[in-house]
């Protein structure tokens, strides 16, 4: 028995070498697990950046800049303020041979409705009804006016009706089937995901024939894949060892701002200290936003005055920050009648966004410095964000992006007065309200003039910036660690997906 | 018994640890999206109803399924058990091999400058803190000599259910790290027990006597001395066997080691209530099991005990 199992043994170490070269071309390693195969069980960046390599949408956004681009339509158009048209590009077959019709395309948004399959339910419940005049075409309406409709296109992805249909639920959630430029090859929960190139990709095949990629969730063993070149690029570099890899020869570094901008949010209830603008700015003119960025995120980060982030729909390149200024900010609280201050809580989570416990308490030093007594509540994100819906804090951290590239609907959910069964203001935390803002955030959304839109929606960011209607602080910086060792060019996306197909040699 | 209390408790401790809803449904939801939401995973029913549905269910073997991946718990878990149990019976073995010869060593020639070291090097070893350990470890074998790979488990060969790691030279690599760290506070345990179990019994008269009679000193030491000291040693070890299955969290997640404490982890992160609930019930039972199993063979070891 003994030998038997030596001889077992020692057989499969002579194998061993024929092994180890069956290594990917390319090794990834990411900070985040994937969660399911099923493109539409989690709407986080994290798991679309793995689905984005098996699955297409309508839609893409390319690297670097992410604008819109044709996928799966070749076309699109808003035909007026509810409807809307896809033309379908011809001749793109799924991995199981099934070709890529209407039909799929239609079935994709009716299952992405059923909460037992779909996180993806506020884009799909907007859908009133899908048309499929011929086998290429798919004509939307939506219940009511949804100006980013097309914006969120490069993130539903398209699955194949015949093989989901036939499926029980435990395979599709283990094994993608799509249009994407990799097919799937394993995935091995907790280690890695192996993928192959898809040689009948509609763009053409990839230039990496097999890529693998691997899940690290500690910052420090990261750190260590890529010291040890174990991995090709590395996103997710932790932000302190940033000196140390940088110094190292066989690695670069690349870094991007992210689109997630961090900001302070405050309210203006009446019977607060908030009410009074001039506390408002006087807290934002006591927090010193260009230390923060050199000291707790090690200038790993872009100071801002404004939440959307330069791709979005809406941003206004002429809005500047306040100036930090402790002096001016105590007259206006003296001003406001507050010489000897108030007691305010910063709240945040300190598990969600990078450093973002060390930077609520670099908030509470500047604001203790201008005389107001802080108190810090910072916890994890899963109790932090559970009480934010509950509208329990006044002035807390926290961190948006908005998937749609379009300010309309951060505006309805961070900015409108909190209206729960007309799903607005739901995360308007500390309860700003404004019924002049209202108005101009309702009156977009029937805009269909792209240009008219970006004005209006440019005004609504201004108007929610001078009234300081949240804090702006920065944007979070995407660090990225390529090896030198392999010929690789990687360009950073601003979602922090990593969608194999654009890593080029 | 244990199993419910242990269930109950993990019940009652989620309605503290904030509301899977909101991340369900996603950061776009409504108010009446989240609701929906709410209702087709259960959560809406008042806290008895959830918890008797689940004993139910669990007492047909359907734990639930992932709020996440919506693929069936235990199955989940099940499927990282082989990268966990190999991880700790590698480490229990580190331990066992080590600690035991150590110890020996330790006693034959406690005043030595080795038997000084190693007794230091033990104490380390029971208060340096694994997490720390294991980055102190990745530093010098994986960044600095480039000995060993610093993370994962490296090519793993599936047999049937099983995926092992143990067949390949890569696998084998991988695996000695995180055995290491894992085994750290066991060694010294271990060394510490046998050390003392030596001393006591080589003063006793039936080693006098074996010395006497002109034994070698193996004989001696291996033969008489050892076997009556390995009883309690072989009892803490089995028991503490349960421990390091359970609660290699620390060391996986240091490791990216893809077993069942790194899923536990990301599943407390995620709100996965299933996954955590399900992971604590088999935790407490493998615990559970390991004692009686350990029980049992220490009847069997000394005759002079007999359970009735």
């Amino acid at each position: 028995m003994k030998h038997k199992l030596m001889t077992f043994i020692l057989a499969a170490m002579l194998v061993m070498p024929g092994m180890a070269l069956a290594k990917s071309e390319l090794v990834i390693a990411v900070d985040s697990p994937p969660k399911s195969m099923n493109p539409h069980s989690y709407n986080s960046d994290a798991n679309l950046s793995y689905m984005a390599n098996f699955f297409d949408g309508l839609l893409q956004r390319p690297a670097p800049e992410g604008k819109l681009a044709p996928a799966l339509a070749t076309d699109w158009a808003r035909k007026d303020a509810l409807t809307w048209e896809f033309k379908l590009r011809k001749g793109v077959k799924f991995h199981n041979g099934n070709p890529f019709t209407a039909e799929d395309v239609k079935f994709t948004f009716e299952r992405m409705k059923d909460p037992e399959f779909s996180k993806f339910l506020n884009i799909a419940n907007s859908i009133a009804s899908i048309e499929t005049p011929d086998d290429f075409t798919v004509i939307f309406t939506t219940e009511k006016p949804v100006p980013w409709f097309a914006e969120t296109m490069h993130q539903n992805f398209i699955v194949d009706k015949e093989s989901s249909l036939e499926r029980d639920s435990g395979d599709y959630n283990t094994k993608p089937i799509g249009t994407g430029a990799y097919t799937f090859v394993e995935w091995v929960k907790g280690s890695y995901i192996r993928m192959e190139a898809n040689p009948d990709y509609w763009e053409g095949a990839p230039v990496f024939k097999t890529v693998e990629i691997k899940p690290i969730t500690e910052a420090a063993t990261r750190f260590a894949a890529i010291a040890t070149r174990q991995a090709h690029i590395l996103s997710g570099v932790p932000i302190p060892m940033i000196a140390q890899i940088k110094k190292n020869p066989a690695v670069e570094v690349v870094s991007r701002p992210a689109r997630r901008a961090i900001y302070m949010d405050i309210g203006n209830k009446p019977g607060t200290p908030f009410a009074d603008i001039r506390v408002r700015k006087a807290i934002a003119m006591a927090i010193n936003e260009d230390e923060i960025v050199s000291t707790v995120m090690r200038g790993q980060a872009t100071a801002t005055a404004q939440v959307p982030d330069t791709a979005t729909i809406g941003y206004d390149p002429d809005l500047k920050r306040l100036p930090y200024d402790p002096e001016q900010s105590k007259a206006l609280l003296k001003e406001a009648g507050y010489e000897n201050g108030f007691e305010i809580t910063i709240a945040g989570p300190n598990d969600r966004y990078v450093n973002d416990k060390q930077i609520c308490e670099a908030v509470a030093r500047y604001l203790a410095r201008v005389g107001l007594t802080v108190n810090l509540d910072v916890k994890p994100k899963s109790i932090f964000f559970d009480e934010l819906s509950s509208n329990k804090h006044d002035f807390y951290l926290i961190g948006w992006m908005d998937g749609s590239y379009d300010f309309g609907r951060s505006a309805q959910l961070l900015l409108h007065t909190v209206d729960p069964d007309k799903g607005l203001g739901v995360y308007n935390g500390a309860m700003y309200s404004d019924p002049a803002l209202d108005e101009m955030i309702i009156a977009s959304s029937a805009i269909l003039d792209r240009d008219e839109r970006r004005a209006a929606l440019q005004a609504i960011n201004k108007k929610s910036v001078e009234d300081i209607a949240w804090i702006p602080l920065h944007y979070q910086q995407d660090v990225y660690a390529v090896s030198t060792a392999v010929d690789v060019t990687f360009i950073p996306r601003p979602d922090r997906w990593i969608v194999a197909k654009e890593i080029k040699k | 018994m244990v199993l419910l209390a242990v269930s109950f408790i993990c019940f009652l401790i989620f309605r503290f640890t904030g509301d899977p809803v909101l991340m369900l449904a996603g950061k776009y939801a409504t108010q009446q999206e989240r609701e929906q939401v709410r209702i087709a995973y259960g959560l809406d029913r008042p806290f008895y109803v959830q918890y008797a549905n689940f004993l139910g269910n669990a007492l047909k073997g359907n734990f639930g399924k992932s709020y996440i991946s919506q693929v069936d718990a235990l199955d989940t878990i099940l499927e990282r058990f082989p990268a966990t149990f190999e991880l700790a019976l590698t480490a229990i073995f580190i331990s066992l091999a080590a600690g035991v010869l150590l110890g020996v060593v330790v006693s034959i020639k406690p005043g030595s400058l080795v038997s000084r070291a190693i007794m230091a090097g033990s104490l380390g070893g029971i208060s340096i803190p694994t997490f720390l350990m294991g980055i102190l470890w990745v530093m010098l074998f994986a960044v600095y000599l480039e000995w060993l790979p610093p993370f994962g488990r490296g090519e793993t060969v599936q047999i049937g259910p099983w995926r092992t790691g143990f067949l390949t030279l890569d696998g084998i690599k991988h695996i000695i790290m995180p055995a290491l760290t894992l085994s750290g506070y066991q060694l010294a345990v271990i060394l510490r027990l046998t050390r003392a179990g030596m001393r006591e019994v080589l003063s006793e008269e039936y080693i006098k006597t074996a010395w006497s009679k002109g034994l070698s000193p193996f004989t001696v030491i291996v033969k008489h001395a050892l076997r009556n000291v390995l009883i309690p040693v072989v009892t803490i070890a089995g028991l503490s066997f349960g421990e390091l299955i359970a609660f290699s969290i620390v060391t996986e997640s240091i490791f990216q080691w893809p077993g069942m404490g790194n899923l536990l982890l990301v599943s407390i992160f995620e709100t996965d209530h299933p996954v955590i609930v399900t992971y604590i019930m088999m935790a407490a039972f493998i615990i559970l099991a390991i004692n009686i199993l350990v029980d049992l063979l220490y009847a069997w070891l000394n005759p002079k005990i007999q359970y009735n």
